[in-house]
């Protein structure tokens, strides 16, 4: 079997990172996203199973009359990080079905540590508005004050957590 | 240069996004979380030279006339809900060792992790967008609109870039020497 | 020299020179095509009436954001639900969303209606003016009015303006009489709940 290819260098990927978020300012007048389109395709889904919950409903009501998911900015954006990564997974050779965790934790654990966690970021991007992609990428390259805060937080919070779970890492 | 909705340019930039990541090695949740146990230092490595080229680009392409600055969408601030709301974030990051977006780069490598962690998140969207009427009291408040550092701190514009920059550099050296001290 | 290090000698000299360039805002230069805007002022496609704009902050229309452009001196205490102030010489900062819709409000209208030019010319498509301002909301929506000798079309007509009217702290009231049933359709367009026509600016 063929070896993957090593990582890019951090600095440089980063630029490229940025290179593609300057691109965004540049065509599209919007940064980068992901929670979005988390948040439509949820008000896209509790619309489709009960739709007299979402009319009037302050939050998923917001998304009735956009012109459908299909053209949600956000999604479309997502759906095409989906491919950009699957595509570099594969010519990498670095796409593999598996779980990647710390080296004492069983696979459950870690997957349910992952969907806990997932749920924590659900919560805290609706508060926020956003997540890191949206606003302490986005947002803090437009200096946005909020972004800022959230990103100063989102790191804080990450550090004092840390030591409380250790055992998924170390 | 006049920005447009076009759905292949939002596929397109995606697409970039996803293959940046990836290469970036941050599909990966282990690198993410050694950020916190200052073992891998690659999470602050990509995002701050992401962060500092775009913040870069968009100040002298804008000042250069090729952009236009105040065409761009700068994401609102409502102070207290994203201190709480990042908090909270970061707490589950630290968790799942993933984010959302590359929660989704590591879903699409085949990592089961990462599915988990998208999973979790619409669970997570989901329920705090349904709870969002009796929230909302809290969320609304401490609203700024978009409100930028420059005019927070009544200091030019380029002070701060160049603040940030300095920063940002500074850091960087940091790391490394920490990086070469194990 | 290694890439990064190259980058980093890179972003330090941008960084460096930034405080020198001055603010990256620089003028923003419109562009106006003129036939295009003309034809949209004609079809009436750059405006809304205060009882339609009532109705779709009462809906909470996604993305509608209204901006009061009155001055210091225009103002007397009493704004619509939700506007931002913003003031007409910072129009180019208004940084609206992709998703967003806009409705400029004014006084009587005619800053509004400059303002709508002025980001129409910046690109922005989703904008829109309340063409007889806040005299116009005051008039309909907050003082509706039914006339004394109106019909019974014309009183369930009014029925939801009062509605309206109420759900924003308005005083619907009658007015007096005024021969024609109350319900004498303004020249040019369908105002729905209008009881008495009134034209504004233009």
């Amino acid at each position: 079997m063929t070896r993957p290819a090593p990582y890019a260098n951090p600095y440089v990927a980063g630029t490229g990172l940025g290179l593609v978020l300057l691109a965004a300012y540049a065509l599209a007048g919007r940064g980068l996203g992901a929670s979005g389109a988390f948040a439509r395709t949820a008000s896209g889904a509790v619309q489709a199973l009960a739709p007299g919950q979402t009319a009037g409903h302050a939050w998923f009501g917001r998304y009735l009359d956009d012109g459908g998911i299909g053209q949600d900015w956000l999604v479309l954006e997502v759906l095409g990080l989906l491919c950009g990564a699957f595509l570099s997974a594969m010519l990498a050779r670095r796409w593999r079905l598996g779980i990647e965790r710390g080296p004492h934790v069983g696979s459950g654990a870690r997957l349910a540590a992952a969907c806990l966690g997932g749920i924590a970021m659900g919560v805290g991007a609706v508060f926020a508005r956003g997540c890191t992609s949206g606003l302490a990428l986005t947002g803090g390259a437009l200096l946005s004050v909020g972004s800022w805060a959230f990103m100063l937080c989102a790191f804080a919070g990450a550090y004092a957590c840390a030591p409380l779970v250790r055992g998924l890492w170390r | 240069m006049m920005p447009s909705d076009s759905p292949l340019v939002a596929f397109g930039i995606g697409i970039a996004f996803g293959v940046a990541l990836e290469r970036a090695g941050l599909a990966h949740a282990p690198t993410l979380a050694g950020q916190f146990y200052f073992t891998d230092f690659t999470v602050f490595k990509v995002m701050f030279s992401a962060l500092v080229t775009a913040m870069l680009g968009a100040f002298w392409l804008s000042r250069l006339g090729v952009i236009e600055l105040a065409a761009v969408h700068v994401p609102q601030t409502w102070l207290l809900p994203q201190v709480v709301g990042g908090l909270v974030f970061g707490l589950g990051f630290v968790v799942s060792g993933l984010c959302p977006g590359t929660g989704c780069a590591a879903a699409a490598s085949g990592r089961l992790d990462g599915l988990s962690t998208v999973l979790g998140m619409f669970v997570g969207v989901l329920a705090t967008g349904w709870a969002y009427p009796m929230l909302e009291p809290f969320l609304v408040r401490t609203a700024y609109g978009p409100l930028t550092l420059p005019q927070a701190l009544g200091v030019p514009y380029g002070v701060v870039v160049c603040g940030v920059v300095v920063v940002a550099l500074g850091a960087f050296r940091l790391v490394e020497w920490q990086e070469r001290r194990t | 020299m290694s890439a990064p290090r190259a980058l980093g000698y890179a972003a330090l000299a941008l960084g460096l020179a930034a405080p020198f360039a001055g603010s990256p805002y620089g003028s923003a230069r419109g562009r106006i095509d003129v036939d295009e805007l003309a034809g949209v002022v004609a079809r009436g496609e750059d405006h809304v009436e205060a009882i339609d704009l009532a109705q779709r902050i009462r809906a909470r229309q996604p993305g509608l954001r209204v901006i009061d452009l009155r001055t210091n001196e225009e103002l007397d205490g009493y704004a619509i639900p939700g506007a931002e102030r913003h003031a007409i010489d910072a129009l180019s900062r208004l940084h609206p969303a992709p998703g967003d819709t806009l409705v400029l409000v004014s006084q009587a209208g005619a800053h509004a209606a400059q303002a709508w030019v002025l980001l129409r010319a910046l690109g922005w498509r989703q904008v829109y003016f309340l063409r007889g301002g806040m005299d116009e909301w005051r008039d309909e929506v907050m003082r509706p009015e039914l006339a004394a000798d109106a019909d019974e079309h014309a009183r369930r007509a009014f029925e939801v303006v009062a509605d309206l009217s109420r759900y924003f702290g308005g005083a619907p009231g009658i007015g007096p009489a005024r021969g024609d049933g109350g319900s004498g359709a303004p020249p040019g367009g369908e105002r729905k709940g209008a009881v008495r026509p009134r034209r504004y600016g233009c």
